[in-house]
């Protein structure tokens, strides 16, 4: 594949697949992956804007600071991208690129592990991880609303994070990627039935844990 | 409808990701406790939505865009990138063990040259006093004897010195 017309693909607005794909039959994301592999550079821009948000999303959970984020979602369609030769459209495309997210952040947290800090509260400074604003005041609130507010999303984010590892990437999956049982069993090599069971378990033990906060 | 198979649906259910039909209406209109979990479900499902992720920054394309381009330059491996498969460098040094081997084992010339050395050795060291042979080869042992010696007074002069610094 010739690298510059990649890279002026990936900085078109609108992709010329995406044009194309406007007017026509809908493609499955598997077609569009065979795409890829035949050389059409569109196809791979189409699916990078397709899948950024919700991979970068993935990973924050995972991971738990948007720079690392950004970068193992990239690192993601890096992977993609050089296993486009020998990409074989035997199972979903969803499927595949998550089976790629999740050894991706299940290696950086097992890497991590000793190098993240609890999760912390504090009032004063913004969120220390994703550096941005998000737990920003709103102007109703009180200041003791707001360090409540402050409170419960860092028992949310911990009591996630402190789930065991398979259970705290199906609740991700199924809860903030709106994956249904089928994916979610197809991506962590587990029968339909294990992973009902293996989220029921999960939230079951959330509920309990922040029922200080419901 | 049992409540164990509701429990199984339960995330689904809390989550909107499943409708209730009427079956499963009825299980919880006659169930408490099935209708309990769920509703218990559904508040913390409600707190989950709490936690929001930002969005990829303005950035992201850019630099995936030069990780790509990096990809892109990245040399081809050729024919020399065989050398870097697993299989290959496995099947290398399975075959230069054996190599090494084949060596060692056809080399009795080696071993059979070393004998003839220790051989030669013993006809010196047998050689009689007073020959020229003999007083040569007297004189290598006596030098090597009074080197170690040499060597043993150093060790004993460094110990003195640590004992009285």
């Amino acid at each position: 594949m010739d690298g510059s017309v990649l890279m002026a693909s990936l900085g078109s607005r609108p992709g010329a697949l995406q044009t194309a794909l406007a007017g026509a039959e809908p493609y499955t994301d598997a077609e569009v992956m065979l795409r890829v592999k035949a050389g059409d550079e569109s196809a791979f821009d189409y699916l990078v804007q397709k899948y950024r948000r919700p991979l970068v999303s993935f990973m924050y959970r995972m991971a738990r600071n948007s720079a690392v984020a950004e970068d193992l979602a990239q690192e993601v369609f890096l992977r993609v991208y050089r296993s486009r030769q020998t990409y074989e459209a035997s199972a979903k495309f969803t499927t595949w690129l998550y089976r790629i997210a999740t050894n991706l952040a299940v290696n950086h947290a097992r890497d991590t592990r000793k190098e993240r800090p609890e999760v912390t509260v504090s009032l004063d400074e913004p969120d220390e991880e994703t550096g941005t604003t998000m737990d920003v005041r709103d102007a109703s609130m009180t200041v003791e609303e707001s360090m409540v507010r402050r409170e419960r999303l860092a028992a949310i984010r911990g009591k996630v994070e402190a789930l065991p590892e398979r259970q705290r990437l199906a609740v991700i999956m199924h809860k903030y990627q709106q994956m249904d049982y089928k994916q979610i069993a197809e991506v962590l090599k587990l029968s339909e039935s294990a992973t009902k069971s293996l989220l029921f378990r999960a939230y079951e033990s959330l509920r309990e844990q922040l029922k200080e906060f419901i | 409808m049992k409540c164990e198979e509701i429990r199984e649906m339960m995330p689904d259910l809390a989550s909107g990701m499943a409708k209730v039909t009427p079956e499963i209406k009825g299980h919880l209109a006659g169930c408490g406790a099935c209708s309990g979990k769920l509703e218990e479900f559904r508040k913390t499902m409600a707190l989950l939505e709490e936690w929001q992720a930002p969005e990829p920054s303005p950035y992201f394309d850019v630099r995936l865009r030069a990780r790509l381009r990096e990809e892109v330059a990245k040399p081809q491996a050729g024919w020399m990138g065989w050398f870097r498969r697993p299989v290959l460098a496995a099947a290398m040094t399975v075959l230069m063990a054996i190599g090494v081997g084949m060596v060692f084992s056809n080399g009795d010339g080696i071993y059979r040259h070393g004998d003839n050395v220790v051989a030669d050795n013993d006809v010196s060291s047998q050689a009689e006093p007073g020959t020229a042979v003999g007083d040569l080869s007297a004189l290598d042992k006596n030098h090597d004897l009074y080197s170690d010696f040499e060597l043993l007074d150093d060790l004993q002069v460094q110990q003195n010195v640590s004992a009285n610094p």
